[in-house]
């Protein structure tokens, strides 16, 4: 195994937040988001810690690529079940970690696909694995283990859900610096848990590049996330982000989070035929800088109490919805992590892309499904399509190297 | 995405770590490194594993140089007994090839295969002092020609056993169809086409006899539309479609005609020792690409029926290879019992009446259970091709 002391040593002395560990990666590219092809060889050897008390891939900065993939499992006991986490939980562990694939001799196929050369590279992968509300249904005892919040998606009133891409009993979200590497991975997982789990749906999305500065555009030509609280502010991780024991919840939860997936259609060609300042005024944002309409720069936080009629901002802007800037609208924050995506083309040669919308929140109904509710025949609606995805729950981290993903659930 | 001034902060606090991290080799340093490090070999006839100096345990990379002006195959065995670590096939004149592998102590030897000639073996190497590598490379027992040929007669002593009945069960549909019977005649299609489905002639095994029997329609079309299609998805597509007995009278005569043609061509013809090997994964496989999709349903919507006949098949390839395979694979019984686990799934789809639950029938969780059963079984099958790929030993 090719493997480098320093950068797991950096990473094991901050555990305490993803953040930091994650921005070892960052760093060692000198670049926020490497992701050009001459990065290649800069990012190779990024590699994100797989141990620690959270899992990696929620306060990781996004990388560039992403494959979503939701499972069901079709083990048929506990045990298998159990064997299945341990796999997975091997698996991300050596992937992530990168090295030389066993060498397995003549009497088998190779040992690994071989799509990112001999040696595997860390290039930055994180392998985020999720549990949804139906692994905690009849066949494996666990009902009485399920997170409380965590059901399956309700259909929000202007969404279009396809339920053949919506839920599943487990999602992997694979994140990493390429593409190659992100589908390296999801061969390799699907490959080593062969009959213990079938894909139900997957999708695979990008980050873009900050054009020029600032946050990451959607294929609205807007940019996504500028509100996100810091992820460098660990108290307000465990408000907004960590789940916790205690209450209604079991006690395996902590160090979980409630992880939303939305697969998002954008209606581009009807987008691209309205008016910038119909687009602006829609979001409560300008296209061009992300600065909200009552302010000049993208963190410019809105100012609703010098504008409470809507006159600037109007009342139901995008940002004004989801984020009013109350003292009640604080603890209702979540932290998104989406993904661009592109799906081809639809049956009338409209182009079919969006966004993954992600998110991740310490509680369902307090966050995300608060501000969904908001949004509800919010102006946007007419040019987007919710058409899949689900809600999971963020498996607590792997402590050690004995540990393995879903032991305290399981155990 | 967090602010630009936050970003920062999280920066400047790691910042000694960055300094670590680009003082680090990247992968580019590794390879180079690997590239030097490498063992050069002589595999020539005179010189075979001339090269080998200071032999030591652990994972290595040799460089095989092909000294001699032709092809040749180069082994690196456990010189005691024969169990092959490296072989590096069609490696051509003048050629150099990179091979990698993890030795512990034993006494090992590099063994040359020229095409046109006799093995040249090469001096005997021992390494002492590696106690206990790990990730050492398994050693295989090479499986030889003069091996598979029992097991590949016995195959086919079965598969010519099985033709006399399929052609009297595409008689049989013949007789029903000139009787307008078209019930009996679906019922007959049935039986023939999974006798047929048992046969193994996945991947072209059968070559154009195989597409009279038992071929698709041309891209963009389906059985009905496909007019030079022939074989039992013409005849399916008609009989389940609604045609009259009449018109599909012709094909079931050339069906009859095409199984003969199969009896005659299977007592010439010969088979490739490789082929029995490959047969055994390539069967089930074929079964996952076309049956488990409904590509190939012209309208009987008895894929699972195929599937069942296609388990049979494998389990008829893969027995006359149980001798071979008790030695070398580990997994032997773990693939019977997938094969039996799945076989015995498949079978709950069939009711008591006989008839098969239609693919479509099935609801998503059971065909996931389906589709993982047989990725299990197939993943469990692979390794049977790669140990009875059949290899010179001399």
């Amino acid at each position: 195994m090719r493997r480098d002391p320093e950068v797991t040593g950096v990473s094991r002395r901050n555990l305490l937040g993803g953040a930091a560990a994650g921005a070892v990666a960052v760093a060692a590219g000198s670049t926020l988001l490497p992701r050009s092809a001459s990065a290649a060889t800069d990012t190779a050897s990024h590699q994100y810690a797989f141990e620690g008390v959270h899992q990696r891939g929620i306060l990781t900065p996004a990388q560039a690529q992403a494959s979503y993939v939701a499972l069901d499992v079709t083990a048929s006991s506990k045990a298998e079940l159990v064997d299945l986490f341990r796999t997975i939980t091997s698996t991300a562990r050596s992937l992530t970690k990168g090295g030389t694939p066993p060498d397995t001799g003549l009497a088998t196929p190779p040992s690994d696909s071989g799509v990112l050369g001999p040696v595997v590279p860390s290039d930055g992968l994180t392998i985020t694995t999720s549990v949804g509300a139906s692994l905690f249904d009849d066949r494996f005892g666990l009902a009485d283990r399920k997170p409380a919040r965590l059901r399956r998606m309700e259909d929000f009133p202007n969404d279009d859900l396809d339920r053949a891409v919506c839920d599943g009993d487990l999602l992997l979200q694979i994140c990493g610096h390429h593409q190659d590497t992100t589908l390296h991975a999801l061969r390799e997982i699907t490959r080593a848990t062969r009959g213990a789990m079938q894909v139900r749906w997957r999708r695979d999305g990008f980050h873009s590049p900050p054009r020029p500065a600032g946050s990451s555009r959607n294929l609205m030509g807007f940019r996504d996330g500028t509100a996100n609280p810091s992820t460098a502010d660990a108290s307000l991780m465990n408000q907004l982000v960590w789940t916790r024991s205690g209450g209604d919840e079991p006690d395996w939860v902590d160090g979980g989070s409630y992880h939303v997936v939305r697969q998002i259609r954008m209606l581009v060609e009807f987008w691209d035929r309205i008016s910038i300042r119909e687009q602006e005024n829609i979001f409560g944002r300008r296209r061009d800088s992300g600065a909200p309409l009552t302010g000049s720069k993208e963190h410019d936080v809105p100012d609703y109490a010098a504008d409470p009629s809507g006159e600037v901002i109007q009342m139901d802007a995008h940002i004004r919805l989801a984020n009013p800037h109350t003292a009640h609208a604080k603890k209702q924050q979540i932290l998104r992590r989406g993904y661009n995506y592109d799906g081809g083309t639809d049956a009338n040669g409209n182009l079919d892309m969006g966004l993954i919308f992600t998110c991740f929140n310490a509680d369902l109904e307090r966050q995300f499904v608060a501000i969904q509710k908001r949004l509800a025949d919010e102006p946007l609606v007419d040019y987007v399509s919710p058409f899949g995805g689900g809600y999971f729950f963020a498996l607590p981290g792997v402590r050690d190297h004995q540990d393995w993903l879903g032991r305290r659930l399981l155990t | 995405m967090r602010s630009i001034d936050s970003r920062r902060g999280v920066l400047a606090g790691i910042f000694g770590a960055t300094l670590a991290l680009t003082a680090c080799g990247g992968p580019s340093e590794s390879a180079a490194s690997s590239a030097s490090s490498a063992v050069r070999i002589s595999a020539g006839v005179d010189d075979c594993g001339k090269g080998w100096a200071s032999p030591h345990g652990g994972r290595q990379t040799f460089e095989l140089h092909n000294t001699t002006v032709a092809g040749e195959e180069v082994h690196l065995e456990n010189a005691a007994t024969g169990a092959l670590y490296l072989d590096v096939e069609s490696l051509g004149a003048d050629a150099r090839q990179q091979a990698t592998v993890t030795l512990g102590n034993g006494t090992y030897r590099f063994v040359c295969l020229p095409s046109d000639g006799e093995a040249a073996l090469g001096a005997k190497v021992t390494i002492t002092g590696s106690k206990d590598v790990a990730g050492a490379t398994p050693p295989l027992k090479p499986v030889t020609r003069n091996e598979l040929i029992p097991a590949l007669k016995s195959y086919q002593t079965w598969v010519r056993g099985r033709l006399p009945v399929l052609q009297t069960q595409v008689q049989q549909l013949e007789t029903d169809l000139k009787a307008g019977d078209l019930a009996s005649a679906r019922a007959s299609w049935l039986a023939a086409h999974q006798t047929y489905e048992t046969l193994g002639a996945a991947y072209g095994a059968f070559g154009d006899l195989d597409g009279a029997i038992n071929g698709l329609p041309a891209p963009g079309k389906t059985a009905r539309q496909d007019h030079h299609l022939e074989g039992f998805h013409r005849i399916e597509a008609l009989l389940y479609g609604g045609a009259p007995a009449s018109d599909i009278t012709p094909y079931a005569s050339r069906l009859v005609r095409s199984v003969s043609d199969l009896r005659s061509a299977f007592v010439s013809g010969r088979v490739d020792p490789v082929d029995i090997g490959l047969r055994s994964h390539e069967i089930l496989e074929n079964a996952l690409e076309f049956e488990l999709t409904g590509r190939t349903d012209a309208g009987s919507h008895t894929a699972l029926a195929t599937v069942d006949a296609n388990l049979t098949g494998t389990r008829e390839a893969l027995e006359p290879l149980r001798t071979i395979l008790a030695e070398r694979y580990p997994d032997l019984a773990a693939t019977e019992r997938a094969l039996d686990t799945s076989q015995h799934l498949i079978r709950t789809f069939q009711g008591a009446d006989g008839e098969w639950t239609p693919l479509s029938a099935l609801t998503r969780s059971q065909r996931e259970k389906v589709n993982a059963q047989i990725d299990a079984t197939l993943e469990l099958l692979a390794p049977v091709a790669a140990i009875c790929d059949p290899r010179r030993t001399s």
